[in-house]
């Protein structure tokens, strides 16, 4: 680095080809804190190490102990390289970019990022590209073994190009989902390990739905395209058991209703769609610091398009049997045991899918409902605005309206998929209750509202304390009342009822009138999902109205007992608002 | 100088008249922020001419940092408008910070960061050229805060002070037409503060509008060309120091006077007096508030000196800003004595 007059400062400030390739001024911030040489070179050294011994130690194996061909044992590598580089991008890179951003707001200079006049989409792009570009060298090192393994084992370029697309636009979506989580969780080690635990959520365990039926969240994670190049991979002395290679050559495409795509472009573009939401979520905190996550309006689109996106997956694999875990078994032993689908789990995905519909309802209603500070501080600046109400889709506006919404669509949704399956030709003998619809949404509507006028009046620790005492607490002991005999099944069945997220299973279970299960199952389930949801439509109403109430008292507190909005639209007395008074809600 | 405040409305105004007609540099009206169910900045009102040094002065939660934050487009207000250099903050907040220069109260700077890095990376986020223009451009600024023979180190090793000096430059890099300074004095010895003193100085000369804060008050009322009381989220008082103590009702000070002889007889006769009050008397010196002007002072002593007393010493003693703005903080924020104002 060249030296200028001035002692320390540099002549230019372009010393290296990644500070010159993006103009990005964060990017570049950390393209030099991150790759200064002492610790870099210690970083892509061990990397170095550790890729040079998952090469040669399997390819040494298969060539040596396997006797295998040489195009063979070259291959053998790949996995072993790949997992390395999986690590690397996903967990390291992941861990950095969550941290990373807490250690700014930590420290406070994140405060000096929003006051430069970057826009809000070249901030977030420099930092999810900057914050893990040590990680992303260290992933540059392994390639060489890649390229070579790739070459030598004479594997086409249309195998492993989709496989190494997906796997970049999964570090891209995991490196999001580290930023988002760095940015609203506040404590820096909680950031690292919030990040790393959504991540083990969202991409390794609610993609094991697909197995039940809820085939998308399969596309958040590499697996669809590895499964589907998996074969050739392989070294092809290793192919042999029959079972195995139909098991892997046997895929079928990605199915979106009618269309049939690549598993590589649909897990791409399901990624797209996950990453420009996050996308969204940081440049509105960007934007304003204070902003929900989302609002309101792209929380329903999130909302319809989850329930398309699943839809869309699941519905076109009913007729083949392919949604149905028993062919999956069927399929991955190569047996015919179990290969027609049974009533038992088509209950359970339907179950399954109305309690995954919730949950994402209740992460939504989380995300979009006010906090009764924000409330306020909305009605104060629409009665200094001389408005009627705070405009329905600001942050600060009620979140009933949407959650009332989004648990309509979540509920006919929900009524398509088991429609599908129990309509299927799988089940002839098997009939959906004709009001299945209405009690679908009354179930999501309840468990929603009851959700939301509690988190809006009393604020998150009282939901936490909810959701644990009524969520919780029933399952888990129900659970274990149910183990000590069979006589106390029937009181176990009662107490588990009363947890919303019994509901979706016991909803299936008396939507589809079933023979051959034991009374506890046929009888007692109907009647305890009855009386319980009975309680909750009760409970959701008496909330609701009680929220209202609340509403109308702060709306009293703020603006006074006169209510000047009435006045206002009636003319008598309307407050002018000061000129130059802008609404940025 | 005028100075106009309404108690009610919170609205004040600092008028040059040198530059009627200009563009204020800052512009604020109605603003309120409230925390829950505490107003941190009750309707406030500002409008500050380019070229001030803009001081505002209060205790701790009187609502100071919360205006700067919002002035640097770092939070959101309940409502209200700010104008800087007659752009709309809220409006346009990417134009707007083109023109802010912000500097927190204890001003951090990344640990993994050298200084000509840390201020690289903001002088490329505001455009200032190519790398060498940008390279000058951190030459200077860290001259100016004399820091340029540790431009080459890592901004964790250095002193508070220090840190403070390179927080100063980085918010400098831009020339910003509007400077924000939290505290800015805070961790500087002498040397530095003096630094920053004619900094500011210079600045405003070149045409920038400085609004500062500081603890150090009579430090600010050095350096700030008017300044700004507030007390619980209201603007006090406006104008030069000795303005705003008279706005404040603390015009008065404490006189002592020593005659050598009759010293009840002219207790008596300054009792009878306009102006005066709280008389005591300690031997030959008489102690006593004057509320009057200067003129109204000597007036005072050739009346008693033609009374015949003899009269060897006075002596004036002021009560200090310090004094003034802890009697503020203690008693209330009403001002009863101006005359309300309307509000443009």
């Amino acid at each position: 680095m060249s030296q200028s007059v001035s002692p320390g400062i540099p002549e230019a400030s372009s010393p290296g080809i990644l500070h010159g390739w993006w103009p990005n001024p964060i990017f570049r911030r950390y393209v030099r804190s991150r790759l200064r040489p002492q610790a870099l070179v210690v970083w892509l050294l061990l990397t170095l190490v550790v890729a040079s011994f998952l090469f040669f130690m399997p390819r040494t194996l298969a060539l040596y102990q396997g006797r295998m061909p040489i195009a063979d044992a070259e291959r053998m590598p790949i996995f072993f390289i790949m997992g390395l580089q999986a690590v690397i991008l996903f967990i390291f890179g992941t861990g950095n970019v969550a941290a990373g951003v807490t250690a700014e707001a930590d420290e406070g200079t994140l405060d000096y990022q929003r006051l430069s006049p970057l826009t809000p989409l070249r901030k977030v792009m420099g930092y999810l590209l900057g914050l893990p570009i040590r990680e992303w060298l260290m992933f540059a090192v392994t390639l060489p073994f890649t390229a070579w393994a790739l070459w030598r084992g004479e594997i086409v370029a249309s195998t492993w190009m989709p496989v190494y697309a997906v796997l970049i636009s999964s570090a891209v979506l995991y490196h999001l989902t580290g930023l988002v989580a760095g940015t609203v969780v506040k404590n820096r080690r909680w950031a690292f390990l919030v990040s790393i635990i959504v991540i083990i959520l969202l991409y390794t365990v609610i993609p094991q739905a697909a197995k039940f039926g809820l085939v998308y969240f399969k596309y958040l994670t590499l697996w669809p395209v590895l499964d589907e190049h998996m074969l050739e991979f392989l070294p092809r002395t290793i192919r042999g058991p029959a079972h195995l290679a139909s098991l892997l050559t046997d895929k079928p495409d990605a199915r979106f209703f009618g269309l049939n795509l690549p598993e590589a472009v649909f897990t791409i573009f399901s990624q797209a769609v996950l990453s420009l939401t996050f996308i969204m979520i940081l440049w509105r905190r960007w934007r304003k610091a204070e902003a929900h996550m989302l609002g309101k309006v792209w929380a329903l689109g999130l909302f319809a398009w989850m329930q398309l996106l699943l839809l869309g997956n699941a519905l076109p694999l009913i007729g083949s049997g392919d949604l149905f875990p028993a062919r999956q078994i069927a399929r991955r032993y190569g047996a015919q045991m179990m290969a027609e689908p049974q009533i038992g789990e088509a209950l359970a995905m339907i179950g399954l899918y109305g309690l995954v519909t919730m949950v994402l309802l209740i992460v939504l209603i989380l995300i979009i409902t006010p906090a009764v500070d924000d409330q306020v501080r909305g009605l104060r600046r629409a009665r200094k605005l001389g408005w009627k109400r705070v405009p329905w889709i600001s942050d600060a506006a009620s979140s009933l309206g949407f959650t009332a919404a989004m648990a309509l669509l979540g509920g006919i949704g929900w009524t398509v998929f088991a429609q599908q399956i129990i309509g299927s030709d799988w089940f002839r003998g098997h009939q959906l209750a004709a009001w299945t619809g209405p009690v679908f949404v009354m179930v999501l509507l309840g468990a929603g509202l009851c959700c939301q006028t509690v988190l809006e009046a009393r604020g998150g620790r009282t939901l936490f304390l909810v959701c644990i005492f009524l969520g919780v607490v029933p399952v888990l002991t129900g659970g274990v009342l149910g183990m000590v005999s069979k006589a106390s099944l029937t009181p176990a069945a009662w107490l588990m009822g009363i947890s919303p997220v019994s509901a979706p299973f016991y909803a299936a279970a008396t939507m589809v009138p079933t023979t051959g299960f034991d009374d506890t199952f046929s009888l007692t389930i109907p009647t305890a999902f009855r009386f319980w949801q009975g309680i909750t439509v009760l409970s959701a109403v008496w909330l609701v109205v009680l929220l209202r109430q609340q509403h109308r008292a702060r709306r009293e507190s703020v603006l006074g007992p006169v209510d000047l909005f009435t006045k206002c639209a009636s003319g008598t007395s309307a407050p002018v608002p000061p000129s130059g008074l802008k609404d940025r809600g | 100088m005028r100075i106009r405040c309404a108690p009610g409305g919170s609205f004040l105004t600092v008028m040059t008249p040198a530059t009627p007609a200009a563009v204020p540099a800052i512009q604020i009206n109605d603003l309120r922020v409230d925390y829950g169910g505490f107003v941190a900045v009750d309707d406030v009102s500002l409008s500050v001419p380019p070229g001030e040094i803009f001081g505002l002065v209060g205790p701790n939660g009187a609502g100071k940092t919360s205006t700067f934050r919002v002035l640097a487009t770092l939070m959101e207000p309940t409502y209200g408008e700010v104008k800087l250099a007659g752009i709309d903050i809220f409006e346009q907040p990417e134009n707007a910070r083109r023109v802010i220069g912000y500097m927190p109260d204890l001003a951090p700077v990344p640990s993994d960061l050298k200084v000509w890095e840390f201020l690289d990376l903001f002088a490329e986020s505001h455009g200032l050229g190519t790398g060498p223009e940008r390279m000058a451009r951190i030459g200077e600024c860290l001259t100016q805060v004399s820091l340029l023979e540790k431009s080459g180190v890592f901004c964790k090793t250095l002193s508070r002070g220090q840190t403070q000096r390179l927080v100063l430059a980085k918010t400098l890099l831009h020339r910003p037409r509007v400077l924000i300074l939290d505290e800015p004095a805070s961790g500087m010895d002498p040397l530095s503060r003096r630094q920053l003193r004619l900094a500011l100085r210079n600045l405003a000369a070149d045409g920038a509008t400085i609004i500062v804060s500081s603890h150090i008050l009579s430090e600010l009322a050095e350096m700030c060309t008017s300044l700004c009381v507030m007390n619980r989220g209201k603007l006090l008082a406006s104008g030069t120091v000795d303005e705003v103590r008279k706005a404040l009702g603390r015009a008065e000070r404490t006189l002592t006077l020593g005659v050598l002889e009759r010293a009840e007889e002219a207790a008596a006769m300054l009792g009878r007096r306009d102006h005066v009050t709280g008389i005591s008397l300690a031997g030959e010196r008489l102690v006593f508030q004057f509320a009057g002007t200067h003129r109204e002072q000597a007036q005072l002593v050739t009346a008693l000196v033609q009374e015949g007393f003899l009269i060897h010493t006075l002596e004036e003693q002021k009560s200090t800003f310090e004094e003034i703005l802890v009697e503020v903080a203690e008693s209330g924020n009403t001002i009863p004595s101006l005359p309300p104002l309307p509000k443009p």
